[in-house]
């Protein structure tokens, strides 16, 4: 048994995300901003006649962003109802991913990458992390639940 | 042979229809209840609801969901026998018509969410059952009789009866017609149809009865009853013939039992008949279908325009192309209009089931409601109003369960014992409408709902608001419970963003409460102005601009700005009020000083910092509890005006206030569609949160 995997770079690491999540992979050619969206929504991008938000996974795991290069790709995934692209420095391969190689990943990984890493597997020799698609595009697990502009202005006053 | 996809187009279908009968349904129930209450009959609301039930009774059948037949047969049945006792039904019999109407909607609503349809209930079953077995009292006594022709009077039902009896009464005219048909009249369209139209334009039309008449020219004579304030000679006109043939009826059964003067009287809906002719019931999605098509028409249009410029750019004489292009605009146009016009329903229609719901939210409590519901004429999209009524009901919910307070309390603190709810609605932008539900009670309590939500209490209402919109804080049942509020006020709001609208509050402690939801018609094609604002394209509907405007850099007071060197706050704060930038500068405009705000740096837009010294500025002016004020944003320069298909955005990591969604202008790249209105109240509110 082997589930066929979609496998991208995001700095020097290896992902996968299902195949079958995927709607479409399109080269990068910019996006328009969104005021006032969190700071990895990159904004929106026009993929056949669709309007995609597309979230830099550079900035969601922590990297810093990278110049706009050709190997840029906007891979399109559909999670339950959502439609949302997420911008990698390059997808190039499909794999093939045994059900049996794929682990959870050890416990302080999972705690510090707030959930993002679901397994691992290795592929071409090579620890490939599979990722939490929900938590990935999901509300910002950092950020605080809810803060309400103005208690920020309630403080600030005093 | 036909598979189950056939099946759901049935089910899709009897769910549209359902859904229609069941809130007309509604609204007789409801003039039944006013008339039992009365202690008055209803033959028509009878009549009508007979129908109605009816209508789901077969339309069930044929997609096979006993149980709402089963529900619909005992109801059907009641009322016949209303019917027959001249449409006279007591109070108990009306309260469980409402359940049989609940029982039926929650059946219709399994059926839609692909559900098991759990059978009808036993009792609600029986007890329908017991009341077509005893007849209501107060139905006996001699039939009224009104001196008809024999032949009209045998014809007539108890109901009809009642229907006459009622009109003299309430000192209407009841009158006796008769139309003769003949060849000619037939060749000028006039014939029992016409007729029959004719004479419901100007009353109710209680009977018409044929008679075979030797001496006619067709052998055909018809005769009609109707109950009107009309003048013989108007009716007289509508039948073409001579005013002398009108006879007035009158009643020589004994006197009323109720007084004639009843201070309740029963309300009449609308004279329109319930089976008008020439509807087409049209799924909505077809008419999605449609526009998406005309949108991509639009975007052709477009580039046909650019193109044609292209060609001008470089000399080419492209004047009968340029007249080709602005018929092709104005054409479209015509369409959208044409297309939209056949998605607008009106908002009446949207509310028909409101009272109804009221009602049974008060009923067995000890709250008495006063709703009433001002909403004109007003029409808007079928798709905004579907998302838009479920928001409605929370606000109207929250406003009987918990603003009212009970007539105990009320009569305590000296108001009176019926409390008022109000449903307003204004389109004044002519882009959107604003619907506001007003409460006269209890208000909400600020300090409380910060305490239970540990939370520093609110200074303003646009504070409060955002307190009860937490979403953690309607599981909180204390805090809800004591407060009055928070109960899916999240949705509500979550409902308004989702659409491109807002919702606001004011409250006042112990005098009520009123929110206020704005939202956009049509959520499709807009008429906009694009223009730059940093270095990014945006469009905003004409209708929200008062004016563009050239600024003078001579005449902008700049404000001072203490603030301005504080730390910007974090770009992913969760709402607008963090984001937006300290007001600067002022303009006069027309003896007045109006806020000039630059769109680049309130949007936070990178890119060189465009200075609101220098080119144009787009005049707004705002709806909602800052009705009335201008501002100004300072933008680079204007592109163009064009008509935009609107793609709201719906995924939560881009969904903003003052986003209204994203449009296509031809280059393949999403352009943001700003809300001015929204944007500007989000502003003002954050300036007298700061002051």
């Amino acid at each position: 048994m082997s589930t066929l995997h979609v496998m991208f770079l995001v700095g020097d690491s290896g992902y996968l995300i299902p195949a079958e999540s995927v709607l479409y992979m399109e080269s990068f050619t910019g996006a328009t901003l969104v005021p006032g969206a969190a700071p990895f929504v990159v904004g929106l991008v026009q993929i056949r006649r669709r309007v995609v938000p597309v979230v830099d996974l550079r900035i969601r795991f922590g990297l810093p962003p990278a110049a706009p290069s050709l190997g840029q790709r906007v891979i399109v995934v559909q999670v339950s109802e959502r439609v949302v692209g997420l911008l990698v420095d390059s997808a190039r391969e499909v794999v093939h991913v045994p059900a049996d190689k794929i682990e959870p990943p050890p416990e302080i990984i999972s705690g510090q990458s707030a959930g993002f890493v679901r397994a691992v597997a290795p592929v071409n020799g090579r620890l490939a992390m599979l990722i939490d698609l929900d938590k990935v595009i999901g509300p910002d697990p950092v950020a605080p639940d809810i803060e309400p502009g103005f208690v920020k202005e309630t403080v600030h006053a005093q | 042979m036909t598979g189950p996809v056939d099946f759901h187009d049935y089910v899709e279908g009897f769910l549209a229809e359902a859904d229609e009968h069941l809130g007309s349904a509604g609204k007789h129930l409801i003039e039944l209840d006013r008339a039992a209450r009365g202690g008055q009959s209803h033959p028509r609301a009878v009549r009508e609801l007979f129908r109605s039930l009816h209508t789901i009774k077969g339309l069930a059948a044929m997609v096979g969901v006993e149980p709402i037949v089963d529900v619909a047969h005992e109801m059907e049945s009641l009322l016949r026998a209303a019917d027959r006792a001249g449409g006279r039904l007591p109070a108990p019999a009306v309260d469980v018509l409402m359940q049989g109407i609940r029982a039926i909607e929650e059946r219709v609503t399994q059926l839609a969410r692909k559900q098991p349809v759990t059978p009808a209930p036993p009792k609600l079953v029986a007890a329908l059952s017991a009341l077509v077995a005893s007849p209501p009292a107060g139905a006996g006594g001699a039939a009224p009789r009104f001196g008809l022709p024999a032949e009209v009077d045998a014809k007539l039902a108890a109901s009809e009866r009642e229907q006459i009896a009622q009109g003299i009464r309430g000192g209407r005219r009841v009158v006796l017609l008769e139309f003769v048909p003949a060849p000619d009249k037939a060749e000028r369209g006039l014939n029992i149809t016409a007729v029959r139209e004719r004479l419901s334009a100007l009353g109710e039309l209680v009977k018409v009865v044929p008679r075979s008449v030797a001496t006619a020219p067709g052998s055909l004579v018809f005769s009609l009853v109707l109950v009107t304030s009309a003048e013989n000679q108007t009716l007289a006109q509508a039948l073409e013939s001579e005013p002398e043939a009108v006879v007035a009826l009158t009643l020589d059964a004994p006197a009323a039992p109720d007084a004639p003067d009843d201070s309740d009287p029963v309300v009449e809906a609308d004279d329109t008949p319930a089976h008008a002719h020439g509807y087409v019931r049209v799924d909505i999605a077809r008419l999605d279908d449609a526009l998406e098509k005309l949108s991509a028409l639009v975007v052709t249009r477009f580039r046909l325009g650019r193109a044609v410029a292209d060609l001008t750019a470089r000399g080419a004489d492209t004047r009968a192309l340029d007249v080709i292009v602005g018929e092709v605009t104005r054409q479209l146009r015509d369409l959208r209009g044409a297309i939209m016009r056949a998605r607008m329903m009106s908002l009446a229609e949207m509310l028909q089931r409101v009272p109804l719901l009221v009602r049974g939210l008060t009923r067995n409590t000890d709250k008495a409601v006063a709703l009433s519901i001002q909403v004109g004429d007003a029409e808007l999209d079928k798709g905004v109003a579907e998302q838009l009524f479920p928001a409605l009901v929370h606000l109207i919910r929250n406003a009987v369960d918990h603003a009212i307070e009970p007539r105990e309390e009320r009569r305590q603190q000296g108001k009176p014992e019926e409390g008022q709810i109000s449903i307003v609605c204004d389109s004044l932008s002519g882009t959107h409408l604003t619907l506001t539900v007003t409460d006269d009670g209890r208000g909400i309590d600020g300090e409380r709902v910060a305490r239970k939500a540990r939370q520093p209490v609110p200074r303003t209402d646009e504070q409060l608001l955002e307190l009860i919109a937490m979403p953690g804080l309607s599981t909180r049942d204390e805090a809800s419970r004591i407060s009055g509020r928070g109960m899916g006020v999240d949705i509500v709001k979550r409902t308004a963003d989702s659409l491109g609208g807002s919702l606001s509050l004011q409250t006042s402690p112990g005098r009520g409460t009123s929110f206020t939801l704005r939202v956009p018609l049509s959520v499709t094609i807009v008429d906009t102005f694009s223009f730059v604002a940093g270095a990014q394209k945006f469009v905003a509907p004409v209708a929200m601009v008062e004016e563009i405007i050239v600024v003078d850099a001579s005449r902008i007071a700049h404000a001072p700005a203490p603030d301005r060197g504080r730390p910007a706050p974090d770009r992913a704060a969760p709402e607008w009020a963090a984001l937006v930038a300290p007001v600067a500068a002022m303009i006069e405009r027309r003896g007045q000083a109006m806020p000039l705000v630059s769109l680049a740096t309130l949007l936070r837009l990178p890119g060189r910092a465009a200075s609101p010294d220098s080119g144009k500025a787009l005049v707004v002016r705002l709806t909602g509890r800052h009705r009335g004020e201008p501002i100004a944003y300072g933008i680079d320069r204007v592109l163009g005006q064009q008509e935009v298909v609107i793609r709201p955005l719906e995924d939560p990591l881009v969904r903003r206030v003052g986003v209204t969604g994203a449009t296509d202008l031809g280059d393949g790249q999403p352009t943001l569609v700003l809300d001015l209105v929204a944007l500007g109240a989000a502003l003002f509110s954050q300036a007298r949160a700061d002051s």
